[in-house]
């Protein structure tokens, strides 16, 4: 994309060419290049050739998953009957992607419109973590195609995944909605994205209050297994809070690693705003993240001392404990309030980033290694892994397919408003009512 | 650029806390406090009797028509496999497992029958979200494998780590455990297969209150040979299936670190928070949104200060 | 019921030929030398009982008889009712130890509250208990087949013998 710009050809941002006609959708996918001008810019671009590889290897591998059945492609544990797939496809994936719910509500609830430039992102980031937690479920699930038994078909409303199958649906249901405005801008089809903008402030207070629950009935699940369950990670009363709160600098922390990757690798499809916002904003989110991150953290050891397990410490299963409590969740909340109290963006994201990664290490010491930790310690099969990562990777390449396109990191200038030329600054959103 | 209205901004709020209520809020108020079914069977085992013969696990075998084992049952040499650390456990081949214990002190080795407990109020049951487990009156915990989609959890919420799972089935896999011979014979009165075929009555088979109370006087009848002790009378709020031992329960491979209550008794403080959420956020947070966006633009793009509103 | 029984509750058939026994046993020195308990056998054969020796062995005949015998009562805790017990008409195991007690006849029909003795093992029961839990004391024999064989339905039920599981006779089990 870079080559092309010095050649001064710019990508797909409006409904109307430079000419006055108006884009095809062919066109738009193309991002306004000609084919051969996108054929070529795709096979120069590295990263695609490093997709190409995973898919490659990891899709078959799927395939054969799903014709050979689960045992084929794990150990088939009995003991720990959630791997890899559920362990970091669900159990990270979702903390991840509460963005969508924590800059909605900043915008759209307390009015922080300053979050504007990136709400969209957020918004984009949660719906498709969820997508793709539920494409690791179906992956993992013995009969995907029986997923809509709990909603159709037979009921189970006493138990937590029920809860957690419902919430993830309707919430799903919900971040579909709220991304389709940008989608439907892009699409030219402005009646649906004004319906849609309608109905914003019930959309995101669904989204609250269903993020609420079930990002809490998430460590809920861990709640029926007391004896597995290391007593430093599982708590009866704390786990849904723990839970809960961690997702909190979880969804912010993750929106400054993805804005941080972007302006990087992608800074030819952001606008001036998002740009120039963004050093901004990404200290603001900082700022939400180490509030979160000194929540969690206090929680945390509430709860060892409610249940008293402070013995613990004292044990090998201790020392990792701290190790993950004190390098990924004290350190970088150091890191973010000297980054926001000295302004270095910098520091936020590297902040952020070590976030992102004692979530994952949260979860999967929850859901993997510190499970069943009287028994043994289970290592995923090679092909698990090697699935986890295909799917991954499909989530990348997703993600970087509508950011290209959909007006996400810059503002969509459609037919009415082509004629003002100092749009960037305005929102090109029409007021609701 | 003008202010939403009162009516429209309810209108969307409406709209999306129904699909909200749609989901069924009243989950907390399905699990009471349940001891079990007043004429429910169990199974009293006890382990001063079993002389690891495998005779039971023939019997499951058979009479559940399961796959031909990998070894001969009356090979003992199955009592020194271990994997991953670990003595044999439940698969779905075999509902059923003796393993063999050296307890300290002990000057022979003592064996346990491994199956499904039977809780009282079953954990697997709880934790199902299609329903697929049942209860029987008769004291049975069964399983309609018609509607299992194969999420195994059932298996992370057993603390006996019992459920198995045909891993190995692409089309049709479902969980597996031992069902007190529900089908073919609880149903009608009979014991099951492994109750049957034991040649020292380790098992005995009876309603559980009377066999509970036959336990008791087990222990109080032999001074000095059972650990006072049943196992299994209130762990996890009670199973159908209980044990005596000679030696300590945590030297013959069980945990004695479960909880007295059943497990779904940690999830209820979860539970109990999910109506007050559904009604009580809806509320709060257009509060929220009224208050913080009184008197000022709705429009987008409203270019005030982000510093002023950093503070807190 | 019958059919009950025909198929897995005999895992270890035996049964005390008890017209001899009920019939010999009245006096302490009239006693059957050999006792061939084969009734309930089905996956293994019945047992040739050297009588004889275990009433030299154990000098005692309530070891294994109770107190049915008349010649005093061994346990402690029996002796608290059953001591000075008079001989009794029958003193087989089966007379007291049914073969079937959790039956669908039984568990509809309790027995009425008063029943002291509410935990008898079974007929295949009472005879291993006594058996196996004298055998470990005096190193006597404990295995199954040290008693009686296993027939060819014992085969097939434990996948022994002919009917062993292919893979393992190659040693690929483990």
């Amino acid at each position: 994309m870079k080559k092309l710009e010095t050649f001064g050809i710019k990508p797909h941002d409006a409904d109307l060419k430079t000419n006055g006609k108006q884009w095809s959708v062919m066109e738009k996918l193309l991002l306004g290049l000609t084919l051969d001008q996108y054929i070529g810019q795709a096979f120069r671009n590295k990263f695609n050739w490093f997709l190409a590889i995973i898919f490659a290897i990891g899709i078959p591998v799927i395939i054969y998953r799903f014709i050979f059945s689960l045992g084929a492609v794990t150990h088939a544990s009995y003991d720990y009957p959630w791997g890899l797939f559920l362990g970091f496809g669900l159990f990270c994936m979702v903390p991840l992607s509460a963005s969508g719910f924590m800059l909605g509500t900043t915008v759209e609830i307390f009015g922080r419109h300053d979050f504007e430039p990136i709400e969209r992102l957020a918004l984009l980031n949660g719906l498709l973590g969820y997508f793709f937690a539920v494409v690791y479920l179906l992956v993992d699930l013995g009969q995907p195609w029986r997923l809509a038994y709990p909603m159709v078909y037979s009921f189970g409303p006493a138990a937590v995944l029920f809860l957690v199958g419902w919430h993830v649906a309707t919430y799903l249901s919900v971040q579909i909605a709220e991304v389709s405005t940008a989608f439907f801008e892009w699409i030219g089809f402005r009646r649906g994205y004004e319906f849609i903008r309608k109905g914003t402030i019930g959309l995101t207070v669904s989204g609250i209050i269903l993020s609420t629950l079930h990002q809490g009935a998430l460590g809920a699940l861990f709640v029926y297994a007391p004896g597995k369950v290391h007593p430093l990670w599982y708590s009866s009363a704390f786990q849904w809070i723990h839970f809960f709160t961690s997702s909190i600098p979880a969804g912010l922390c993750m929106v400054i690693s993805v804005s941080t990757v972007v302006i990087y690798t992608m800074k030819w499809r952001c606008d001036k705003r998002f740009i120039d916002n963004l050093d901004r904003i990404t200290i603001s989110l900082a700022k939400g993240a180490a509030m979160g991150l000194a929540t969690y953290l206090i929680i945390k050891f509430i709860a060892i001392a409610h249940d008293n397990e402070w013995a613990y410490f004292a044990t090998g299963w201790g020392l990792w404990w701290l190790f993950e409590i004190i390098c990924f969740v004290t350190l970088p909340m150091f890191i973010l309030m000297y980054g926001i109290h000295h302004r270095i963006v910098g520091l936020c994201r590297i902040g952020a980033f070590m976030t992102v990664f004692g979530i994952l290490l949260n979860r999967l010491n929850t859901a993997l290694i510190a499970f069943n930790w009287k028994l043994y310690q289970e290592i995923p099969h090679m092909w698990e892994i090697i699935i986890a990562i295909t799917i991954f990777a499909i989530y990348v390449a997703t993600y970087r397919f509508i950011l290209a396109r959909l007006p996400i990191l810059y503002q969509y200038k459609s037919q009415a408003e082509e004629i003002e030329v100092e749009v960037s600054e305005e929102q090109v959103a029409p007021a609701k009512a | 650029m003008s202010k939403i209205s009162r009516r429209k901004f309810l209108a969307g709020s409406v709209a999306g806390g129904a699909a909200v209520m749609m989901t069924p809020a009243q989950k907390s108020f399905a699990a009471g406090s349940f001891e079990g079914f007043p004429e429910g069977m169990g199974v009293l085992v006890d382990l001063t009797r079993c002389v690891g013969c495998r005779t039971c696990e023939a019997a499951c075998n058979l009479e559940q028509k399961l796959p031909a084992p990998a070894l001969p049952f009356d090979d003992t040499s199955v009592f020194d496999e271990i994997k991953h650390g670990q003595k044999r456990r439940t698969t779905d081949k075999a509902y059923t497992i003796v393993n063999r214990y050296e307890p300290k002190g002990a000057d022979e080795p003592l064996y346990r029958k491994i199956q499904c407990n039977h809780c009282n109020e079953p954990a697997c049951l709880t934790s199902c979200f299609v329903n697929a487990y049942k209860k029987t009156p008769e004291g049975a915990v069964i399983y309609n494998s018609k509607v299992c989609v194969g999420c195994r959890n059932c298996m992370i919420a057993c603390p006996f780590h019992i459920p198995a799972y045909t891993y190995h089935s692409a089309i049709n896999p479902v969980i597996k455990k031992c069902i007190f011979c529900y089908d073919t014979r609880l149903k009608e009165g009979k014991p099951p297969a492994c109750v049957e075929s034991c040649p020292q009555q380790v098992m005995t088979f009876g309603k559980r209150k009377d066999l509970m109370k036959i336990a008791h006087e087990r222990i109080k009848k032999n001074p000095g040979k059972y650990v006072d002790h049943v196992y299994g009378e209130h762990e996890v709020g009670g199973t159908g299936w209980f044990y005596l031992s000679s030696a300590p329960f945590e030297e013959a491979g069980f945990d004695t670190s479960l909880p007295k209550e059943p497990i779904i008794n940690n999830v209820k403080d979860f539970l109990a928070i999910v109506p007050m959420v559904l009604t009580i956020w809806p509320a709060l947070f257009t509060g929220f949104h009224l208050l913080a966006t009184k008197g000022k633009s709705h429009g987008h793009g409203d270019d005030h200060s982000h510093d002023e509103q950093e503070g807190h | 019921m019958v059919n009950a029984g025909k198929q897995l509750m005999t895992g270890l058939g035996v049964l005390l030929l008890i017209s001899i026994l009920a019939m010999s046993c009245y006096a302490m020195d009239v006693f059957p030398d050999e006792v061939e308990i084969d009734v309930l056998e089905n996956l293994y054969e019945g047992v040739a009982f050297d009588h004889a020796m275990h009433v030299d062995a154990t000098e005692n005949c309530s070891v294994c008889h109770h107190h049915t015998t008349g010649t005093g009562v061994e346990s402690e805790y029996c002796a608290k009712c059953h001591d000075g017990e008079k001989e009794m008409d029958s003193v087989s195991c089966q007379n007291c130890h049914s073969a079937d007690p959790v039956s669908a006849e039984n568990l509809h029909n309790p027995k009425p509250d008063y029943i002291y003795h509410d935990d008898k093992p079974n007929l295949k029961a009472a005879y291993h208990l006594n058996c196996i839990g004298c055998h470990k004391e005096v190193d006597g024999p404990t295995g199954c087949e040290d008693c009686h064989a296993k027939t060819e339905a014992g085969d097939k039920f434990y996948h022994s013998g002919e009917f062993a599981p292919k893979e393992s006779a190659k040693g690929s089990g483990h």
